[in-house]
């Protein structure tokens, strides 16, 4: 079964993971109209910031066990081994905020959404996108994500692109992985810059 | 400390006023550099193109994703693209500022522009003979109305190529004649690059890039130069003068009025209604001591050259002064004016002004200046700004002013030198002064405020190279007390010798922004003296701290002009690494000079003494070793 997949290494920090998924749980499905829909949809995925003003897609992991069904007393969180996603049932969702203090990533918020019965605030994370699924469509964050540090695979291929990469950087002579030169630039000016506003 | 308000600048006013705004939940550029991050890395490395709506496209640096936009072009062409559009706007910019200026030179000339008039006749008499317009007894408005014609011309000349460029170094012209790069019309270079990089236009990102040169010196050698030139004559060639500069210099028991932006059109006509009898008169009756007209950027920086106007601060102290609660209106033109200023004035009792037809603001009134009515207009202001004192709340001005010296125009640099440059070179050849150094642009939220100007601008000075400086570099360092002169303590034995017996700081102000042209034509007359081109000198230029298009823009001519150029932050072109090699080195067989990037500079001083030094050896002069 494919899942998102998360490479920190090669996020360039744009966000359109964040436009794309607020778009993807809204009604239109339009980023244009979507931004005008009430409630305004939200991303459930948020891009961090990094030591060094890097960007990071924080995205809820489906934990097993996970602790914010556990912590879940109404019994709104509900896991789907098959499709591998914890889902929140914002029917039954009492607003208590119980999940996101058990949550270890910080990746539940709580606000109005079109999928909750109108004017209720409901907690709200990543649904792995299953409606686009079941349409045959990849999740939002990473139709959008152009540089790769999102993607939809087994996990099993992503782990062995990995270890991988991995033996590669200890081949004989290779110091360190350039994946791209301007890339590796870049960063080198911004850290300086940011290690010198310190 | 690691307080936001500490790491985010060094000056002491800086700090004590953002440390009030937070108490009093006033958002800054800052709070709002930090909501953007992380920054989009396609847009940071040039790799995002919005020019059609086949589009928008992006190419991903790691080469997994798209590699071609829509129409096909790679990353080289898309980031030539970008930076070719990013050197037009700010070519645009300073050369219409120009433009503002010819055309209030015509009105002058035709007596259409009450309070206006010709301040400087012999640098009028003497632009004008470069135009080919002889004095022959003529009046003038005579002369003036034939330059002004002249000037617009330029803007949309027919001839082969601009007047200007003859105040280069003869091998220089021979450069750009052989790179086919120079400049034909003032908005020609620019209308042509908007055409170039048009979808299906000019795909090669060499020649794109070559256009960005000509486009950049149709600005230096062009817009920017008249800017100059003609503020000069109407304004007065500025001549050496003492006045105050920080936060400090807002009057507690006056009324003050801060100008900025970048035009002195408006502000010339405001400092006069500051000295009106009538008005000093009301500000009396309402409990002032007088008004005080200071300024922030550059056009604070027109006025401080050449009228001694005392200087508030540069671009990141725009909003912070507001936050005084002492500022009874803030008069702007156009350019680098944050569109936030409204807001922050909104939670004092400021009182914003926005004057040009083409820029407004929001939370401005908007009272538009022409040369027909400005004399008028900037009395009702000043009147305006009076009735303002008595609304004020509470006033905290939080350091004392400091001193400084400016004013230096190539003329009077020339003057203080004894008519000739001849002294100078001397210095330099003997190796009293190492060499000389532009240091110009802006202030970024990236870097600690100042703190790039300043530093680098210290480890300069200490190693006997003398600093010129513009625009906020040189409030920066005004504010650092460098233009003062026991600044001299600070410089080399070999500079402190030549600036104390001049009488002259070790860093001199040379203007605003578009006053870098000002270090283009000292730098050619150094070179002329020496029989070299200006790329044979032992000069170079540096932007610590810029982000605006006008300082791309002016960083491009300055290396296209021969001068090797170290830049703070880095632009937008890392997506293209034939084009960071190009600029960083392949320029150098092109036009004599490379840019070079390193946002540390303490670094980028190593980097400059090194080029110094290293051109000094290939003129035979004594070098050392860096």
């Amino acid at each position: 079964m494919k899942e998102v997949v998360v490479h920190p290494e090669r996020c360039v920090g744009c966000m359109q993971c964040m436009a794309a998924c607020a778009a993807a749980h809204s009604i239109s499905k339009n980023l244009f109209l979507a931004s005008l829909e009430t409630p305004r949809p939200k991303a459930r995925v948020h891009v961090g910031l990094g030591l060094y003003n890097e960007g990071f897609p924080n995205r809820c992991r489906h934990c097993d066990p996970a602790p914010c069904l556990l912590a879940c007393l109404p019994g709104a969180i509900s896991r789907n081994a098959g499709k591998n996603t914890v889902f929140i049932d914002p029917n039954r969702c009492i607003n208590c905020a119980s999940c996101a203090m058990a949550c270890p990533f910080g990746v539940i918020r709580y606000h109005e959404d079109c999928t909750a019965p109108a004017g209720k605030t409901v907690a709200v994370k990543c649904d792995n996108c299953y409606e686009r699924q079941l349409a045959g469509m990849i999740p939002a964050c990473v139709e959008v994500c152009k540089s790769a540090a999102l993607t939809f695979e087994e996990r099993a291929d992503a782990m062995k692109r990995k270890t991988d990469e991995v033996a590669r950087t200890v081949s004989a002579g290779v110091a360190q992985i350039d994946l791209a030169a301007g890339f590796t630039l870049l960063n080198a000016i911004k850290r300086k810059q940011i290690e010198l506003a310190r | 400390m690691n307080e936001k308000y500490f790491t985010n600048t060094i000056t002491e006013d800086g700090r004590l006023l953002l440390k009030k705004m937070e108490r009093e939940g006033v958002e800054s550029v800052w709070d709002r550099f930090q909501a953007q991050l992380p920054n989009c890395g396609y847009c940071e490395m040039g790799l995002s193109c919005r020019i059609c709506v086949m589009g928008p496209c992006r190419i991903d640096p790691f080469g997994e994703g798209p590699q071609r936009g829509v129409c096909g072009a790679d990353a080289d062409i898309m980031v030539a693209r970008n930076l070719g559009r990013m050197i037009a706007a700010g070519a645009a910019s300073h050369s219409d500022h120009g433009r503002d200026l010819v055309e209030v030179l015509g009105k002058v000339a035709v007596n259409e522009a009450p309070g206006y008039q010709l301040r400087d006749v012999e640098k009028l008499t003497r632009v004008a003979a470069e135009f080919g317009i002889k004095a022959d007894g003529k009046k003038p408005n005579q002369i003036a109305a034939e330059l002004s014609d002249a000037m617009a011309e330029e803007y949309g000349t027919r001839k082969k190529e601009l007047t200007l460029l003859k105040r280069a170094p003869a091998k220089r012209q021979e450069v750009w004649r052989k790179l086919g790069v120079a400049p034909r019309g003032i908005d020609r270079e620019t209308s042509e690059m908007m055409h170039r990089t048009h979808m299906g236009v000019d795909n090669d990102w060499k020649s794109l890039l070559l256009h960005g040169i000509r486009n950049s010196l149709s600005d230096g050698w062009g817009g920017s130069m008249i800017a100059t030139e003609v503020s000069d004559i109407l304004f007065g060639t500025p001549k050496p003068g003492v006045t105050k500069v920080n936060a400090g210099v807002l009057k507690k028991d006056q009324v003050n009025i801060l100008v900025h932006g970048h035009n002195p059109v408006v502000s010339e006509m405001l400092l006069h209604a500051c000295q009106d009898p009538d008005l000093l008169k009301m500000a009396k009756d309402k409990g002032a001591n007088g008004i005080n007209l200071a300024g922030v950027c550059c056009t604070g920086n027109e006025l401080l050259m050449r009228a001694g106007i005392p200087m508030a601060g540069n671009h990141l102290t725009t909003e912070l002064v507001l936050a005084t609660g002492a500022v009874d209106m803030m008069v702007v033109d156009y350019q680098c004016i944050m569109p936030s200023l409204g807001t922050v004035a909104a939670c004092y009792h400021t009182k914003m002004v926005s004057t040009s037809d083409k820029a407004r603001f929001p939370g401005m009134e908007h009272q538009e200046f022409h040369p027909e009515n400005a004399a008028a207009k900037a009395q009702t202001l000043v009147k305006d700004a009076i009735a303002n004192f008595d609304r004020r709340g509470e006033v905290f001005i939080p350091v004392e002013s400091v001193e400084c010296m400016g004013g230096f125009s190539v003329e009077a640099i020339v003057g203080a030198l004894g008519g000739t440059p001849k002294p100078l070179i001397d210095a330099i050849a003997a190796g009293k002064i190492r060499g000389a150094v532009g240091i110009v642009g802006c202030n970024n939220p990236r870097i600690k405020q100042d703190y790039g100007h300043v530093t680098l601008t210290q480890r300069l000075i200490e190693n006997d190279i003398l600093v010129v400086d513009t625009g906020c570099a040189s409030v920066a360092t005004a504010k650092a007390g460098f233009k003062q002169s026991q600044a001299l303590e600070k410089a080399g034995p070999g500079l402190k010798e030549v600036c104390g017996a001049l009488g002259v700081p070790p860093v001199l102000h040379v203007g605003s922004c578009v006053d870098n042209v000002r270090i283009l034509v000292l730098a050619s007359a150094l070179a002329n003296s020496l029989g070299v081109d200006i790329s044979d000198l032992p000069i170079a230029g540096a932007a610590p701290e810029w982000y605006s298009e006008k300082a791309a823009t002016i960083g491009v001519y300055f290396v296209a002009s021969g001068v090797y150029t170290v830049l703070g932050p880095m632009p937008p072109i890392t997506g293209s690494m034939n084009i960071v090699k190009l600029l960083t080195e392949g320029l150098n067989d092109a036009v004599g000079a490379t840019f070079a990037v390193e946002p540390d500079p303490e670094k980028a001083a190593v980097l400059i003494r090194k080029h110094i030094e290293g051109k000094r050896k290939k003129l035979g002069l004594p070098h050392a070793q860096v």
